[in-house]
């Protein structure tokens, strides 16, 4: 009950992100965004024509009401249709969102998992070879531009002059197999990269709960090394570590991964927002950006609770 | 407390794990599916089309896929170049009156949309001869937001007017009626020889009203059709296409479309003779804008079955260049057509702007025309087509490119040769020095490619003395921007391809039409009163040795009043794997093709 | 209270710079941070060879022809257009600081100032309105928010640099804001106030000085962050307008790799790597240095 009241109160101060999120995207957007009009015009258009597709649009309209309807249509959760493509934007948001969370689930799961192990790894050892060794790993996995770690996974895993072993472009996840098929490269491309920055970050983390004095005092009285790391180190890195975790969910949801998705040819929501930003599709901005507020709020609401929920001190009010 | 932290990263996990579950759902239907034995053709395009709307088929891609779903009056021959008209859903060629303005056309009777939950009983409907005239008549609807309607602009008696009027379906236009269930009369305003052109476009696929009222602006991703296919599945990455199960039985006749064994024998197309298409049970096409990708998918074996050679692949790929020979590798592996673009690229100066166009001092317009034709002499264009055409473009002067009947073989090279030393004498005799030459702005869109256009051309500049930090690059987030600088006169050079629409330099010469200028497609804003009356004289008349010296007169105009920097058509290289039987086309015939692609050995 | 705390104290009453010493000291014995910083060096000097026009003024040439090989004449061949690669990432090295320097020192001042301010007002409506503010321009999707910029700059060679600082300031914010409201309990600051200084005077004189340990690392970071993103913003056609810059060669590469000339492709890519691996490890070792936990 506690939790729900608290819940509560948290989404409704979440409200001004939300509104403030939205206004300001939306300015952005309308004052500065791509023009769509030239974009839908034929290869001959009269003045009268290119005015008919401006009101259509809308630009003909003061900011205020448009910025009222936007907020309308977030609460109604209606955008309307795509500009480009005149399909209902919440058919497209449905389609391509579960895409790129099929794609980005694996290697966000792998490169945080491994990141956490490695991280731990690095962190007994530390001084020590094991921990140099994976530290620079990451150092180098860091140096390296995802562009090109795509290129390169691609040429290498994918095509012919490579290694030939899984699909170049193309998704399918009908069954489990072919899921994996697909999902394979974009996955190790991903890893390669993510897991330079999170074994950095993980064990920047768990050194710091390793030298903090109640764990010094622990391995002073003799606690055993797997006790020790499971209770005084591992649980108390949590927070931080979930904090990271929780936290990019909604970029995964939302932003998708552009490159990944047009490398790889998979119709995920990255591409649809890219090409909404350099096109101007207003209506499918809106909704992506009102969405990507709405899932920060959730995010810091279940960070908050988890805190709670491994550290009792930390009370909800 | 541990089970606290157990608890919530349980809790974290299972909304993370609950997510693949939905994503694992079938996205696309059953149908939608490759079956083993099936003969499917997995085709690829640049880039996605964005509407599947006929009004609003602007672009190739959206008219190589819209082709297949919806039907035309006419159509160009699958095999015959030059190219040729021949009647599709029209029963003959159409019935012109005497003074070329009234055209009657009879539809095939007997042709049916594909069965639609749009139609009362979900049954497909007949197509008859009102269908056209709604669908002509929606490109000056602008709610449908046309993209068509400059093709049928003041042509037809009373369409603008009904357009004026508020374009209300429930009106008649006078001159475009249906005379009864299958016969079609359009009653034009002043001759226009390419109408029947117009009517083989995308634009003008007949689309049925019930349809266009059932999904309202979905329409767009919902096509129904009588074409030779139909849609079942259709994202940013891939179409898929089924071939439509009543499609009229109309057994190819290969003679009749122009077959050609001599230069066409190699590509086994006889294969199709006296079978009625489409052959396929099932058509993909892939859309991939990376270059790199398409063709590492091109080049295994289970994926794409299309691709354009890359210019970056030529040099691996080809034993030759003129004439165009594949390495023996190759050759074993895929069949290749390699074909001249019915279109070109040029960069048109703007003549509104007075530093280098039109001026109110006749002296400094003098002047203005030494440093346009400076910048011409100066421009590279063999060294354009070396970096990015592999030398396979063909570099001609004027605005009539080689692939149009039109094309004029006795002019002169001038203007298309590179002379630095000339442009430099030119410059000084006219006064032009690093001082005062002005500004050029150089509109591009992003990109690696039009950014070392630019830097290529800024390269070439300082060679006849052009200071660099006077060549200056203005970069465009989008097409759609830099379309609208164009339209508002804001560029002092108007750097473009241009795709023909139909094969007549007609559609060329409008470029440089006067009353086209800006926000017309004149981006140059060229105004020359000897152009445009030859213009206005020669849109009237059919095609004629006398319409063709009228053409190439105002061609030599464009080239002495060194308007613009033209102009190199490219040159297309297709390649398919040896088991699709087609001949693939990029021009007038474009998507069309696929209706007769067949495959032998259909995959296991 | 953590010896942080008491350390960085010590620096304000007059103890000196007991803590900067000591990092001197610590750092120099750090073998792959001394390493690190003399690559720094290097690429510094090669960008400031650029800008005193030493090498590198011909990269926007075209002498060449397509695709040279590597030779005596082209160090490492030429481009699609005839343009010398070496030429071009040397001068590439200079954008890469520029851009690096220019968002480093944007985004940590930026983010000093509006983290030192909300941590002094923490709980008042200033620290609400700091803290509304970064959560706002964190949940607007990045890309959107280059692009518009980019937009709404005209075009302008700036565009990336500004919507880079416009968020990558959150980060050192937050550190700062945290730090800063541990320090203004301190007596320090107490008798600051007690002697009657102004809020500002307390601020920028008392206070932030003392997070500058946190400024100098996040700084290095934010830098390294900068080059990486302007690969990927100059591949999407949202990065550096005119001039030449890594990001700029390896996205023309990606049309040419396929066609196996590899020369711009690694030119850029091994000149990058290599500033961002020792950025990386200099940063690395600073943070070492800095910590006056770390047992060494």
């Amino acid at each position: 009950m506690e939790i729900l009241q608290y819940s509560l109160r948290k989404l409704i101060a979440g409200i001004p992100l939300v509104l403030g999120v939205t206004l300001i995207s939306f300015l952005l957007i309308v004052y500065f965004g791509p023009d769509k009009t030239y974009d839908l015009l034929g290869k001959n258009p009269t003045a009268e024509e290119i005015a008919e597709v401006r009101s259509q649009l809308g630009y003909d309209r003061p900011f205020v009401p448009r910025y009222l309807e936007y907020l309308h249509e977030v609460i109604t959760f209606d955008f309307g249709n795509s500009e480009s493509t005149d399909e209902k934007v919440s058919t497209i948001l449905s389609r391509t969102i579960p895409v790129s969370i099929a794609l980005a689930l694996p290697g966000f799961i792998l490169g945080n998992v491994l990141g956490v192990m490695f991280a731990l790894l690095a962190a007994y050892f530390r001084g020590r070879w094991i921990d140099k060794f994976i530290m620079g790993f990451a150092a180098i996995g860091m140096s390296i531009s995802f562009l090109i770690a795509i290129i390169g996974f691609q040429i290498l895993l994918s095509s012919s002059d490579g290694l030939d072993l899984f699909p170049v472009r193309g998704w399918d996840t009908s069954t489990p197999l072919q899921y994996l098929r697909y999902v394979t490269v974009p996955t190790l491309a991903t890893v390669f990269i993510a897991l330079g920055y999170n074994t950095r970050f993980y064990r920047a983390v768990i050194v710091e709960e390793m030298t903090r004095d109640h764990v010094r005092t622990a391995k002073a009285f003799g606690t055993p090394p797997a006790r020790l790391f499971y209770r005084n180190i591992l649980k108390n890195s949590m927070i931080p570590i979930v904090t990271r975790i929780v936290f990019s969910i909604p970029f995964i949801v939302i932003s998708g991964s552009l490159l990944l998705e047009s490398y790889f040819g998979i119709p995920g929501i990255g591409k649809v927002t890219y090409d909404a930003i350099i096109t101007g599709d207003q209506p499918v901005l809106k909704a992506v950006v009102a969405l990507t507020a709405i899932l920060f709020v959730v995010a810091q609401l279940l960070t908050d609770i988890c805190y709670r929920a491994v550290d009792p001190r930390v009370s909800l009010k | 407390m541990v089970r606290a932290v157990a608890t919530c990263q349980t809790w974290v996990s299972l909304a993370l794990l609950l997510v693949p579950l939905v994503a694992c759902s079938p996205g696309e239907n059953a149908v939608a599916k490759a079956v083993p034995g099936q003969k499917a053709f997995r085709y690829s395009l640049d880039s996605a089309p964005t509407s599947l709307d006929p009004v609003r088929a602007s672009t190739l891609y959206a008219n190589q896929i819209v082709v297949n779903l919806y039907d035309t009056l006419y159509a160009y021959k699958y095999l015959q170049r030059p190219y040729e008209l021949k009647p599709l859903l029209a029963e003959a060629m159409p019935d012109i009156s005497a003074d070329g303005l009234v055209y009657t056309i009879r539809l095939k009777q007997g042709v049916h949309f594909i069965d639609d939950i749009a139609f009362p009983d979900g049954r497909g409907r007949e197509v008859i001869a009102d269908d056209f005239v709604y669908s002509l008549q929606r490109h000056f609807d602008p709610a449908t937001r046309p993209g068509g309607t400059w093709l049928w602009q003041g042509r037809i008696e009373g369409l603008d007017d009904w357009k004026k009027t508020g374009s209300d379906y429930a009106q008649p236009v006078s001159g475009l009626r249906a005379l009864d269930r299958y016969t079609v009369q359009i009653k034009l305003t002043k001759p226009y020889p390419q109408l029947v052109d117009t009517l083989a476009q995308g634009f003008s696929g007949i689309v049925p009203h019930e349809a266009v009222e059932h999904y309202g602006r979905e329409f767009s991703v919902n096509p129904v059709g009588s074409g030779p296919f139909h849609l079942v599945s259709y994202d940013t990455t891939k179409a898929v296409l089924l071939p439509n199960p009543a499609f009229r039985q109309e057994p190819v006749d290969l003679v009749f479309e122009g077959y050609n064994s001599d230069t066409q024998g190699q590509y086994g197309i006889d294969i199709i003779e006296g079978r009625s298409p489409p052959f396929l049970d099932r058509l993909e096409i892939a859309f991939i804008k990376e270059g790199s990708a398409r063709w590492s998918s091109f080049t295994k074996d289970n994926e794409i079955q299309y691709a354009g050679l890359p210019n970056e692949q030529v040099n691996r790929v080809l034993a030759s260049t003129v004439p165009v020979i594949l390495k023996p590798e190759y050759a074993e592996r895929y069949h290749m057509r390699s074909a001249l673009e019915a279109g070109f690229v040029f960069s048109a100066f703007n003549m509104d702007f007075p530093e280098f166009g039109y001026n109110e001092n006749p002296v400094r317009e003098q002047r203005n025309h030494a440093l346009r034709c400076a910048i011409i002499k100066g421009f590279d264009w063999r060294s354009r087509n070396d970096s990015w055409y592999s030398n396979l473009g063909v570099i001609f002067p004027g605005v009539i490119p080689p692939a149009v009947p039109e094309y004029d073989t006795t002019l002169s090279a001038a203007s298309v040769s590179y002379d630095p030393e000339g442009a430099r004498t030119l410059l000084a005799a006219n006064n032009w020095n690093a001082e005062n030459l002005p500004v050029l702005v150089y509109g591009t869109t992003p990109g690696p490619t039009s950014r070392l256009f630019y830097e290529q051309f800024r390269a070439w500049m300082k060679r006849i003395g052009y200071p660099p930090e006077n060549i200056q690059l203005k970069t465009y987030a989008t097409f759609g921007d830099i379309a609208k600088a164009w339209r508002n006169s804001e560029l002092p050079l108007i750097s473009k391809g241009w795709g023909l629409d139909y094969p007549d330099a007609e559609n060329t010469l409008q470029l440089f039409y006067g009353p086209n200028g800006s926000p017309g497609s004149n981006d140059g804003n060229y105004n020359n009163p000897e152009y445009d009356d030859m213009f206005r004289q020669a849109s009237v008349m059919q095609p004629s040795p006398e319409r063709t010296a009228l053409y190439r007169h105002m061609n030599r105009l464009i080239i002495n009043d060194c308007a613009a920097i033209t102009g190199l058509s490219r040159r297309g290289i297709a390649l398919w794997h040896k088991n699709v039987i087609a001949l693939p086309d990029r021009n007038f015939v474009g998507g069309r093709f696929l209706k007769y692609v067949d495959i032998v050995q259909p995959e296991s | 209270m953590s010896t942080m705390n008491t350390s960085a104290v010590s620096g304000i009453d007059g103890h000196g710079d007991s803590l900067w010493l000591k990092a001197a000291r610590k750092f120099k014995r750090d073998r792959v941070g001394m390493w690190a910083l003399f690559g720094v060096f290097i690429y510094a000097v090669i960008a400031l060879g650029v800008v005193f026009g030493f090498w590198g003024g011909a990269w926007a040439d075209v002498t060449g022809p397509k695709w040279a090989p590597v030779s005596a004449e082209y160090w490492f061949g030429t481009n699609i257009i005839g343009q010398d690669i070496f030429a071009r990432a040397l001068y590439s090295t200079r954008t890469a600081f520029e851009v690096g320097l220019l968002v480093a020192i944007g985004a940590t001042a930026l983010g000093a100032v509006f983290g030192a301010v909300a941590g002094f007002f923490s709980g008042t409506w200033i620290d609400e309105i700091i803290i509304w503010v970064m959560g706002v321009l964190d949940s607007v999707p990045f890309i959107l928010l280059v692009a518009a910029i980019a937009y709404s700059l005209g075009g302008s060679p700036w565009a990336m640099h500004i919507a880079m600082i416009a968020t990558f300031w959150i980060g050192t914010a937050r550190l700062v804001r945290g730090e800063v409201i541990k320090l203004k309990t301190l007596e320090y600051v107490e008798a600051a106030h007690a002697i009657g200084l102004g809020k500002v005077k307390i601020i920028f004189r008392h206070i932030l000085p003392n997070t500058f340990h946190i400024l100098l690392v996040q700084a290095t970071i934010s830098f390294v962050a900068a080059i990486k993103s302007e690969v990927i913003l100059s591949f999407l056609g949202l990065g550096v307008k005119d001039g030449m810059s890594w990001g700029l060669m390896i996205s023309e590469s990606t049309f040419e790799v396929l066609a196996g000339f590899f020369n711009n492709f690694i030119a850029a890519s091994v000149l990058m790597f290599g500033l961002v691996m020792a950025f990386n490890m200099f940063s690395d070792a600073l943070q070492d240095a800095l910590d006056p936990r770390s047992v060494k």
